[in-house]
C-alpha cells in the first residue's frame, strides 16, 4: 500500500491555506450551530461481549472522523456521546432516556447485549429516535412493537434468524446432511435460537429427530450427545455461546461421535477455540458478516483500526458500527433535517448506493425490512490452524437466494 | 447402551468429585462455627485465576500468552506448585474473611454473617474483574488432553485427576478428624464451643483454622476444575450452589454425608440428562426438596434442636 507522505512545502501551503480559511470556517461553524450528536449505549467493560461493544465504538468513531473530514452532514460535524450500560438492562434503559432527553442525540447506536435492546426498544419507538443496532443479534430486536406500527429499530449486523435460515439452507442442500438434530443452550440466546431453528426447519420442510438442551456452564454433554447418536443424527445444529460450543466439541470427542456441526456465530469468539482446543475447533462451520478473505478495501480499514480493537474476530463489529454510522449520516443528509421521523423515513428510502465495508448498500432498508444484512451477505467461516478462515465447499458455492426460506 | 450408561456414570463421578470437595468445605466451617462462607463460589473463581497467574509466572517465555497458556505451562512441578500456592493464598484469604466478615457477627442473633460473606465475595469478584477482566481463560491440564477410553466410555485425564484428588483430600480430612488430637479438638468445638473452651481448647484458633482450610479447599477446587471448564470468575457460583445442595442433601453437619451428597448430585445430574436434559435441574431440586421434607437435616445429618 502506498502511503501519502506530504512534503514540507505542501505542509507549508496547507498551513497557509488553513490560516486564510480559518476565519471563514469559524464564522460558518457559528452560523451553522452545534454538532449533530449521535449516541452509543452498550456494554464496554462488564460482560464477555464487551470487546464487541468496544470494537463497534471504534468503528463508529472512524466513520464520524471520515464524515467530518468531508465537511460533516448538513454542514455540521457529527459527534458521539458514549454511555456504558455495564450489560445491565436497568442501566441500559436509564442510558437510553439520558441520551434522548438530556443529550438530545439524533440517533443511538448499540447496544452490545440483545437482552438490553429488547428491554428498551419501546423507548426509542415512543420518543421517535432511530436506533442502529450493530452488535446484538436477537431476531426480535428490529420487529415493530405492533403489527404495522412505525418502527425506529434498524440494524447493520448479524441476525440470529438470518443465520438460522442460511445454515438450514446449507443443511437442506448438502448431500451429507442426513438426519438433523438440535443442541441448544438453556439461556435466552440458546432458546431464542431454538425457536428460530424449529420454525425455519418447518418452513424448509425439514424435521429434527432429536432436540437436546444443556446449561451454559456444563462441561459434559455426553448424555445429550449419546441421545443424538442413538437417534441417528448426522448433522447437529448447535445454538450456544463460545465456551459452551467448545465443551460440546470436547464431549463429542469423549464418545467419539462427530456429526457435521453447524453452529451459531458465537463460535468465532476466542473463548470457543480456547475451550475446544485448536484441533476440535476446526470441525464446526458458522457464519459471520465479514469474510476472513478480506477485500483490499476491507483490509485497508482493518489496518487502520486493528491497533484499537482487542481481537481480530471483533473486526466485524467495527465494520457494523462504521457502516451503520455512514447509513445514518446519509439518511440525515437526505432528510435535510435531524428530527427522528424524518431520519427514519430517509433510512427506509435511502437513495443512491453507499460503499460500506460489509457490502455496498443499495436501498438497505424499507418500511418492512429493517435489516441491512441478509442471508446473501453471510460469510461462511471456520477455524484453521488457530485462526479464523473463510470456509467453502460445493454446497456453499451452489447456494442460491431461493434456498434461504423462513 | 451399556457404554452410554457407563459414560453417564464416569461423567457423573467426575463432576460429583468437585461437588463433594466443595460440599466438604461448606461442612468444615458449618460444624465448627455454625456459619457458612457464601462467597465460596467466588473463592473458586479467584483460585482458578490465581492458579493461571502462578502458572504464567512460572513458565514465563515458554508457556504462551496469559489468555491461552500452552500445555508446557502446566508441565512438571508447575501445576502442583500452583495448586499449593493457591491453597496457601486462599487459606490466608479465608482467615481474613473470618476476621472481617464472620467473627464480628458469629453467635449473635440475626443473619448479618450471611450478608457479610456474600458482600466479601462480591468485593473479591469485582477486584478479580478489575485485575483479570471478564473473559474466560484457558488452563492446560498437566496430564494432557487426550481422551482415555474405559470400556466404551471416554474421559479426560484431568477429570480422573479431579476425582482422585478429591477422594484423596476427603480421605485425608476424614483421617485427621477421627484419628488425631486436632480432629478431636475440631469435633469438640463443633459439639459445644463453650465446653471445648473450658477443656483448654483454643476455640478461636480452631475456627480460624476451619475457615482457612475451607477456603483453601475452594481455591484448590478452582485449580482442579479450571482445566475442564476454563478459568472464569463466574465459574464458581454454579458449582458452589450445587455443592451446597449436595451438602444439604447429605447433612451439613456430617462431613461424610456431604461427600456422599456431592457425588449423589453429580450422578443424578448425568443420569437425568440421559433421560431429558432440560428436566435435570427440576428433577434434582425436586428430589432435594423431597428428601428435606422427610429428613429435614439431610440424609445423614443429626437432628439439631434450636434452643429458643
Amino acid at each position: 500500500m502506498i502511503q501519502y507522505q506530504p512534503t514540507r512545502r505542501e505542509l507549508g501551503r496547507g498551513a497557509l491555506a488553513a490560516m486564510l480559511a480559518a476565519p471563514a470556517l469559524t464564522g460558518r461553524a457559528l452560523a451553522q450551530g452545534q454538532p449533530i450528536k449521535l449516541g452509543f449505549n452498550g456494554d464496554l467493560a462488564a460482560s464477555p461481549s464487551a470487546q464487541s461493544g468496544r470494537a463497534a465504538v471504534v468503528g463508529i468513531e472512524a466513520a464520524i472522523e471520515d464524515v467530518n473530514k468531508e465537511g460533516g452532514v448538513l454542514s455540521r460535524p457529527l459527534s458521539l456521546v458514549v454511555r456504558d450500560d455495564l450489560s445491565q438492562p436497568p442501566k441500559s434503559i436509564q442510558n437510553m432516556s439520558d441520551l434522548i432527553d438530556n443529550e438530545r442525540v439524533v440517533a443511538v447506536l448499540g447496544p452490545t447485549n440483545s437482552g438490553n435492546a429488547l428491554a428498551w426498544r419501546h423507548i426509542p419507538n415512543q420518543k421517535r429516535i432511530p436506533v442502529m443496532g450493530c452488535i446484538g443479534s436477537a431476531t426480535d430486536i428490529t420487529k415493530p412493537m405492533r403489527e404495522g406500527a412505525d418502527n425506529y429499530m434498524f440494524r447493520v449486523g448479524s441476525v440470529d434468524r438470518t443465520q438460522v435460515v442460511t445454515i438450514m439452507g446449507y443443511a437442506k442442500k448438502s448431500p451429507r446432511t442426513g438426519k438433523i438434530g438440535f443442541l441448544t443452550e438453556t439461556t435466552g440466546y440458546g432458546q431464542g435460537g431454538l425457536k428460530d431453528l424449529q420454525e425455519v426447519a418447518q418452513a424448509q420442510g425439514m424435521t429434527a429427530v432429536a432436540n437436546e438442551k444443556f446449561n451454559v456452564n456444563d462441561t459434559d454433554m455426553t448424555s445429550q450427545l449419546a441421545k443424538l447418536r442413538a437417534a441417528g443424527v448426522e448433522t447437529a445444529l448447535v445454538w450456544a455461546q463460545g465456551t459452551t460450543i467448545g465443551q460440546v466439541m470436547r464431549s463429542m470427542e469423549k464418545i467419539n461421535y462427530f456429526p457435521v456441526v453447524l453452529t451459531s456465530w458465537a463460535a468465532d469468539n476466542l473463548s470457543f477455540i480456547n475451550a475446544a482446543g485448536p484441533q476440535l475447533a476446526e470441525k464446526p462451520v458458522f457464519l459471520r458478516t465479514v469474510s476472513e478473505d478480506r477485500t483490499p478495501h476491507q483490509q485497508a480499514f482493518f489496518g487502520r483500526i486493528r491497533p484499537k480493537i482487542d481481537a481480530d474476530s471483533a473486526f466485524s463489529f467495527a465494520v457494523h458500527g462504521y457502516d451503520g454510522t455512514m447509513l445514518l449520516a446519509r439518511a440525515i443528509g437526505q432528510a435535510g433535517r435531524t428530527d427522528g421521523p424524518a431520519v427514519k423515513d430517509a433510512l427506509e428510502d435511502l437513495r443512491g448506493t453507499l460503499q460500506g465495508y460489509a457490502k455496498t448498500y443499495d436501498k438497505p432498508f424499507s418500511k418492512a425490512e429493517h435489516e441491512a444484512l441478509g442471508a446473501a451477505d453471510q460469510r461462511w467461516t471456520c477455524w484453521r490452524d488457530g485462526k479464523l478462515a473463510a470456509y467453502s465447499d460445493d454446497v456453499v458455492r451452489g447456494l442460491r437466494p431461493e434456498d434461504f426460506k423462513g | 447402551m451399556l457404554a452410554t450408561v457407563l459414560q453417564a456414570l464416569v461423567s457423573g463421578l467426575a463432576i460429583g468429585g468437585v461437588y463433594a470437595l466443595i460440599a466438604l468445605s461448606f461442612s468444615i466451617t458449618f460444624t465448627t462455627t455454625r456459619t457458612l462462607n457464601f462467597a465460596q463460589g467466588e473463592f473458586i473463581g479467584v483460585g482458578a485465576f490465581l492458579g493461571v497467574t502462578v502458572l504464567y509466572a512460572l513458565s514465563s517465555g515458554e508457556g504462551g500468552s496469559f489468555a491461552a497458556l500452552a500445555p508446557a505451562a502446566s508441565a512438571g512441578f508447575r501445576y502442583p506448585v500452583a495448586a499449593l500456592a493457591v491453597g496457601a493464598a486462599l487459606g490466608t484469604l479465608g482467615l481474613l474473611l473470618f476476621l472481617a466478615a464472620v467473627r464480628p457477627f458469629a453467635g449473635k442473633p440475626g443473619m448479618s454473617w450471611v450478608m457479610s460473606t456474600i458482600g466479601f465475595g462480591i468485593i473479591l469478584q469485582s477486584l478479580g474483574l478489575a485485575v483479570w477482566g471478564p473473559a474466560p481463560v484457558n488452563m492446560p491440564s498437566p496430564f494432557g488432553d487426550d481422551v482415555i477410553r474405559l470400556g466404551g466410555a471416554g474421559v479426560r485425564p484431568q477429570e480422573l485427576a479431579v476425582l482422585a484428588m478429591a477422594v484423596l483430600l476427603m480421605v485425608g480430612f476424614d483421617l485427621v478428624m477421627r484419628r488425631t488430637r486436632l480432629g478431636k479438638a475440631m469435633r469438640a468445638v463443633a459439639h459445644d464451643p463453650a465446653v471445648a473452651s473450658l477443656m483448654g481448647i483454643n476455640v478461636t484458633a480452631i475456627m480460624l483454622g476451619a475457615f482457612a482450610l475451607s477456603s483453601a479447599l475452594a481455591g484448590v477446587g478452582g485449580v482442579l476444575v479450571a482445566p475442564i471448564a476454563s478459568a472464569s470468575l463466574f465459574m464458581g457460583v454454579g458449582i458452589a450452589l450445587k455443592a451446597f445442595s449436595g451438602a444439604i442433601l447429605g447433612g451439613l453437619d456430617n462431613p461424610r454425608g456431604c461427600i456422599f451428597g456431592g457425588f449423589a448430585l453429580g450422578l443424578m445430574e448425568s443420569g437425568v440428562a440421559l433421560w431429558q436434559a432440560q428436566w435435570r435441574e427440576i428433577a434434582v431440586f425436586l428430589l432435594i426438596i423431597l428428601v428435606l421434607a422427610i429428613r429435614p437435616n439431610g440424609l445423614f445429618g443429626r437432628r439439631a434442636l434450636d434452643k429458643v
